[in-house]
């Protein structure tokens, strides 16, 4: 049984980063300098890496995570005023820091350490006590005390400026309030209050955020601005047809129409190259790994490795949903990569260290 | 449902939305984004081919093309847009902004050149590509336009290029036509604007997302239009043009066995290169010129053919035997129709059939039209094909008309009299023809008995067209009536009192008949019809003058130019 969710996800996340790293060489590929088309290799080294991470986190047991919480929320934070202080500004965001000789991007991890975070608040310390309690929380610990610790990370990526992930913060953190049955009345009050003030925080947007909602809503308000990546990438996705148009075939990406064809959207420079069928496998396998991550959340008794695995499948079950959806002009473009897939070593590290978690739970429950 | 239960399906739904997104982007909707991808980095450049050329029946080019050269300039390579305008403006010697503006009217993607200046000199063309090395931008490029060596000549058969208009555009899209194609207007350019435009070829191109050329997908090269080879002789057309000279009027020459046109011309002409040139001007003012100068007199528009009709009215006399080779009419210079008195143009005493037509003695046809009644001239004249198309192929051409005392009555729901047949005898009246028809009738007498379909191009391409051209209908006459009358043709001319006696000077025999034609307002229309050599007829000639005085006016115009043919050896 251990062996068997260990080698399921193992190897669906080997073929999905695969297919990362081929679409990744075949973006780029046309390119003139050398330093963009060896950009694979880097990807392949940080794939390496990851999975060095992943099989040293899968051997590691998660429940130490629970004394190294504080620590690890703390850091966390750190890192993400750090960035306002050092970051690296990059496409008109500060969201990395530069170490040694790449990029390091804190709200990755951030999202990481806020699971991690809310997994501990919303448990018990001992593994014997497998309730929640949570469901007779009243409304100050059941959603304002954790809310205060989402918000802070969450108001830092968001100013850096990060919108995806920080909203994406918030769907992780409403969603794990209802698995651990906070009362109903309550995750509704905090939805109205944070629903309610939305037109009074659109003036506090960034012009180019208000651009990419106005443009998700009618991409072709601005075909040649904040319209263009959405059509050219919703072109690229359907001239794939049902065969697609064969690796290295892709003009959308061959030809650099669509932007940002190796990170945000590779989902469509895949798209293109491997069609319908390709795509839709893709996205099967996508599925497959979070119902792994689903099926050792509900079979995991200790309440803390439950509420892990659950914020772990979620934030990857979220993050494949927007980014894809955005991708196809579905959901408004927001900076998020595709897991696994887009260039990138933070999430590849993060999203490996979190498959290892995800492992080590199983593993972990039947020593117990 | 338990809450964990409620997650996985959200999650089963989120990504079923996914699989149903990509069904529509890529199957539902897939062809449609093909179509964009494709035109996102798929550019055409056009290559001209060029227009097919005119010849004459021997192979001379009539219209052909010359090379011209546009300036464009390739916004790809450019740096400083203002230091290659200010090059190309200083050597052409065009303000800059002129050139700008132009630049930026035409421009469509960085990899696509750039038409800044049509038409160059040569010599500025040659300046221009001295400066390639260190304007690489500048591209000089040759493209085929009109070519009219002989400038106006014979410009109504034909006729000229311009870019196309929205009417013929509606006709015409679905044979490939499009917005800004140059195509014929007129004459054989618009008949066979089919064969003569050439197919555009061009490359189709790969460009990236600044529109920077990657790499070529195909090419087609361009085809040139075919020539097409007139029925016109070149030398004949030009000495024929000499001698009408600023006279009003169309003269006409077939060669009476087989109805090619061997040279047609019409004044007031205008010359088909300002549209070439673009001289909006000019060729407005042309257009409301009153003269119509575009107008092709010799099918188009149609005149009263006076003396010329004389020769119906002997066919028909003959035909119907009220008249025989001893008839003879007293000509005292006019003679009495019911009340009215009509007069003859002279006295002429004692006629017969041969003298009559000679003389164009108008007493003796009056006479001889009242035995034969009006509704007969009509047949008859029908018969020598007057009053309706002679068929000819370029457009325009009208029916000309001979009236009868049935159309008469139909539409106007008047009688018809004595005097009304008396007038058509002598070609006046309603009666009208087309200077082509009038060629076309007196070709009969010189073929002894063919009416012809009168036609002006020979081959187009390498397919020669003459065999189905060539069409000949049997004219149902006696060969003795076509014989007197010829004879008679033949008195116009050898007859020392002959109207056509100034063509007697000629080594070559000619017959034929003069017309006089009254007109309600200004000078008479002359006529001169005929064939020539008499013995063997190669010729049929026919010579009008709108206003343009007496009937000797026109035969002196005929004789001039069967002389100029004449010395120069074409007879």
């Amino acid at each position: 049984m251990m062996r068997n969710s260990f080698f399921k996800i193992l190897i669906l996340a080997l073929i999905i980063a695969s297919l990362g790293i081929v679409s990744i060489y075949s973006s780029t590929f046309q390119k003139e300098t050398t330093q963009w088309q060896e950009i694979y290799k880097r990807q392949m080294l940080w794939l390496i890496i990851g999975l060095a991470c992943f099989f040293f986190i899968s051997r590691f047991n998660y429940r130490k995570l629970w004394d190294a919480n504080y620590f690890i929320y703390a850091a966390a934070i750190f890192f993400l005023l750090l960035v306002f202080g050092l970051g690296v500004i990059r496409l008109g965001a500060q969201r990395w820091l530069r170490i040694a000789w790449f990029n390091f991007q804190p709200s990755e991890f951030a999202k990481l350490a806020i699971i991690i975070f809310l997994a501990r608040y919303f448990s018990r310390k001992t593994v014997d006590d497998t309730s929640l309690s949570s469901g007779k929380f009243g409304i100050f610990r059941g959603i304002i005390l954790p809310f205060i610790f989402v918000a802070i990370p969450m108001f830092l990526i968001i100013e850096q400026p990060d919108l995806g992930s920080g909203l994406m913060l918030m769907l992780v953190f409403v969603g794990l309030l209802y698995l651990t049955n906070v009362r109903l009345k309550y995750i509704f009050t905090l939805l109205v209050a944070l629903i309610l003030p939305m037109p009074f925080f659109w003036h506090f947007l960034h012009d180019y955020q208000k651009q990419r909602l106005l443009v998700f809503l009618n991409p072709n308000i601005d075909p040649l601005g904040a319209g263009y990546t959405v059509i050219q990438s919703r072109i690229a996705i359907g001239s794939g047809g049902f065969f697609g148009r064969g690796w290295l075939r892709g003009s959308q990406s061959q030809l650099y129409f669509l932007p940002e064809s190796h990170t945000d959207f590779i989902f469509a420079t895949f798209s293109e190259q491997w069609g319908f069928l390709g795509s839709s496998l893709l996205i099967l396998m996508y599925y497959l790994i979070i119902r792994q991550g689903l099926i050792i959340a509900q079979r995991t008794a200790d309440s803390f490795g439950k509420l892990l695995a659950y914020g772990i499948s979620l934030l990857l079950a979220l993050q494949v949903f927007i980014n894809i959806a955005m991708n196809m002009g579905l959901a408004p473009v927001v900076g998020l990569p595709l897991p696994m897939m887009s260039y990138g070593g933070s999430s590849v590290l993060v999203t490996f260290i979190a498959l290892g978690i995800l492992v080590n739970i199983d593993r972990t429950r039947n020593v117990f | 449902m338990e809450r964990k239960s409620i997650l996985n399906l959200i999650i089963i739904l989120l990504f079923s939305a996914l699989i149903i997104g990509l069904l529509n982007l890529a199957i539902l909707q897939g062809a449609k984004f093909r179509r964009l991808s494709d035109s996102n980095c798929i550019r055409l450049i056009s290559q001209f081919g060029s227009r097919g050329n005119i010849l004459d029946r021997n192979g001379e080019i009539i219209v052909g093309n010359k090379i011209s050269y546009d300036v464009m300039i390739l916004p790809q390579d450019l740096n400083h847009i203002d230091q290659v305008l200010g090059l190309v403006s200083r050597i052409l010697g065009v303000e800059v902004k002129q050139l700008k503006a132009a630049f930026k009217k035409n421009f469509i993607s960085s990899s696509v050149p750039v038409i800044v200046a049509n038409n160059i000199k040569l010599k500025d063309a040659i300046l221009l590509g001295e400066h390639k090395i260190e304007q690489p931008s500048i591209i000089i490029t040759p493209k085929p336009l009109r070519y009219y060596p002989y400038g106006a000549l014979a410009c109504h058969l034909v006729g000229y290029v311009n870019e196309i208009d929205r009417w013929r555009l509606t006709k015409l899209e679905d044979y490939g036509y499009k917005t800004k194609d140059i195509v014929g207007f007129g004459g054989v350019e618009e008949k066979y604007d089919y064969y003569l435009r050439q197919e555009e070829g061009g490359l189709s191109v790969e460009v990236n997302h600044r529109g920077k050329f990657m790499r070529v997908l195909g090419f087609q090269p361009p085809r040139n239009g075919k020539d097409v080879t007139l029925t016109l002789d070149l030398k004949i057309q030009k000495i024929v043009e000499g001698n009408l000279n600023g006279r009003k009027g169309s003269v006409i020459l077939m060669d009476p066995y087989s109805g090619e046109i061997l040279a047609l011309a019409n004044f007031p002409n205008f010359n088909p290169a300002i549209f070439v040139d673009q001289r909006s001007k000019l060729i407005a003012g042309l257009f409301n010129d009153p003269d119509a100068p575009f107008l092709n007199r010799a099918i188009a528009s149609s005149y009263p053919p006076a003396s010329v009709f004389k020769v119906v009215l002997a066919c028909a006399g003959l035909e119907l035997k009220k008249i025989n080779l001893f008839t003879s009419f007293v000509c005292q210079g006019s003679t009495m129709v019911g009340a009215r008195r009509f007069k003859c143009w002279d006295v002429h005493g004692s006629e017969d059939i041969f003298q009559a037509i000679a003389h164009s003695c108008d007493v003796f046809f009056y006479k001889t039209g009242l035995l034969i009644g009006a509704q007969n001239i009509h047949d008859y004249a029908l018969k020598l094909g007057l009053g309706k198309n002679a068929g000819f192929e370029l457009a325009g051409e009208t029916s000309g008309f001979i009236p009868s005392p049935l159309w008469r009555k139909m539409n106007k729901f008047q009688n018809w009299f004595d005097g009304d047949t008396a007038n058509l005898s002598i070609g006046q009246g309603d009666c009208l023809l087309t200077p082509l028809q009038a060629t076309n009738m007196l070709a009969v007498f010189a073929n002894r008995g063919y009416l012809l379909s009168p036609y002006i191009v020979k081959a187009v391409g390498d397919l020669d067209l003459s065999a189905k051209k060539k069409r000949l209908t049997g004219v149902p006459f006696k060969k003795s009536t076509l014989e007197v009358v010829a004879k008679g043709l033949a008195r116009v001319v050898s007859d020392d009192q002959g109207t056509g006696n100034a063509l007697s000077a000629l080594p070559v025999k000619v017959a034929g008949k003069t017309g006089t034609a009254q007109v309600s307002r200004g000078a008479t229309h002359a006529w001169f019809v005929g064939f020539f050599p008499l013995d063997k007829p190669r010729y049929a000639i026919c010579v009008f003058l709108e206003n343009g005085g007496p009937g000797h006016a026109a035969s002196v115009i005929a004789k001039q130019i069967i002389e100029a043919m004449n010395n120069q050896g074409l007879i």
